[in-house]
């Protein structure tokens, strides 16, 4: 387990790479997570951002791209429906990740992953796993057996592992030295958000991680 | 509509500068009148505004013409759509905006396709989840940024953009510019710790 503190969550690389939009696609959205679930606001990187983007030199567009504009407005987005999610108490996660879950649910089911956990590949671009993890009501996971790092946040519900409980919001940050085996409460199931580096290190495959996690 | 982004009703606004306190505000009100009363007029003037910018954010960012004509419209329809979302206490149209266009940067990334013009389909938002006081102060950091960057040494404003805006990691800007990372660390450091006292300064 690796203790992280907010300067670190949040030094100027990190925020660059938020603000622009560069940072790996799973890792930013596990952070993005993060913030908004700790209502921490960092808005100032993208007010930069917004300002510089004031300062951009015009690049025309094509003369009816305003008219193009106002027919793909009144052509209407497919219709409305939106899919309900298969467990409908995801509904309250920030709105990033519900969309995210709803895209996912749409392509793929909730893989059976031992008896009382699932799991739901979220598809993420990159080298990095996204995936979220439900775990019934009093459930034990043997976390999954591979030595590299994994990111996990309590987005939903309560679990246990021998360190710490985690509540919504909360995370750890462990490597392969722990035994890891959260425990869901015995009132509800409980979702864990996990970056997982696939297989592969995250040594080497992402340095943001480490100016991140410290170490 | 002309192609500098002016619009035929509204003040024509030059590349390189920074909106004044005033333009924000009318962006807002456009905003809000797209949001509340579909206003197919101050959405043009949006759009002339802002298209050409994003078009001209994403070519920067490597997608060439026919590409960024495509995220920015898409993107402007987008703007279209969420009007409603637009919270003028939480933050400027231009920060709107560029988020809306950041994460559909982010989106297409992940994605790994191009475009299919379906703004609808997971758009991911900012969720505007904020408290009451960090909103009253958004707007005041908002000038402060724009009052900031002006106040800023050119060499350090550039550095803030090539990391807050086109997303360079330390490593690239080191090598574009010439200099050691180490003095790339350290002089974005500077900046971004200058910046951040200007935005305490109440």
């Amino acid at each position: 387990m690796i203790r992280v503190s907010q300067d670190k969550l949040l030094d100027d690389t990190t925020r660059a790479a938020l603000a622009s939009g560069r940072a790996e696609p799973a890792l930013s959205l596990f952070i993005d997570t993060l913030m908004e679930m700790r209502g921490i606001c960092d808005h100032e990187g993208e007010m930069i951002a917004a300002a510089v983007l004031e300062t951009e030199t015009p690049a025309a567009m094509s003369p009816n791209a305003l008219d193009m504009a106002f027919a793909a407005i009144e052509r209407g987005g497919k219709s409305n429906k939106v899919r309900a999610l298969t467990y409908p108490e995801l509904g309250d996660v920030p709105v990033a990740l519900r969309d995210l879950i709803r895209d996912a649910e749409a392509k793929r089911d909730w893989a059976y992953s031992g008896p009382g956990i699932r799991r739901l590949d979220l598809g993420a671009k990159g080298p990095l796993k996204l995936e979220i993890i439900r775990l019934d009501a009093g459930k034990a996971v043997p976390w999954h057996s591979h030595k590299g790092r994994e990111l996990t946040l309590c987005v939903h519900g309560e679990f246990s592992d021998s360190i710490a409980t985690y509540g919504p919001g909360d995370f750890s940050v462990t490597d392969g030295s722990v035994r890891h085996q959260p425990r869901a409460h015995d009132s509800a199931p409980a979702y864990a958000l996990a970056v997982t580096d696939a297989g592969l290190k995250f040594e080497g495959v992402l340095g943001a991680i480490q100016k991140i996690f410290g170490q | 509509m002309k192609s500098d982004g002016s619009s035929s009703r509204g003040t024509p606004r030059p590349a390189g500068e920074t909106l004044g306190e005033s333009d924000r505000a009318h962006f807002a009100d456009l905003l809000v009148a797209v949001a509340e009363r579909q206003d197919r007029q101050a959405y043009a003037e949006l759009f002339g505004y802002y298209a050409p910018r994003v078009k001209s954010y994403l070519m920067r960012l490597g997608a060439d013409n026919g590409q960024a004509e495509e995220i920015a419209q898409d993107v402007m329809v987008t703007v279209w759509r969420k009007a409603q979302l637009f919270d003028r206490q939480q933050a400027s149209v231009s920060t709107w905006i560029f988020r809306v266009a950041r994460n559909r940067r982010i989106d297409l990334f992940r994605r790994g396709k191009r475009p299919d013009l379906d703004p609808e389909e997971t758009m991911i938002l900012p969720s505007g989840v904020e408290a009451p006081d960090a909103r009253v102060e958004a707007m005041e950091t908002e000038t402060r940024v724009r009052a900031a960057m002006k106040d800023l040494p050119e060499e350090q404003v550039s550095l803030l953009r090539l990391a807050f805006y086109d997303g360079l990691s330390h490593r690239e800007i080191a090598d574009k510019l010439g200099v050691p990372l180490g003095t790339v660390k350290s002089r974005i450091r500077l900046a971004f710790a200058k910046m951040k006292a200007k935005l305490g300064d109440a």
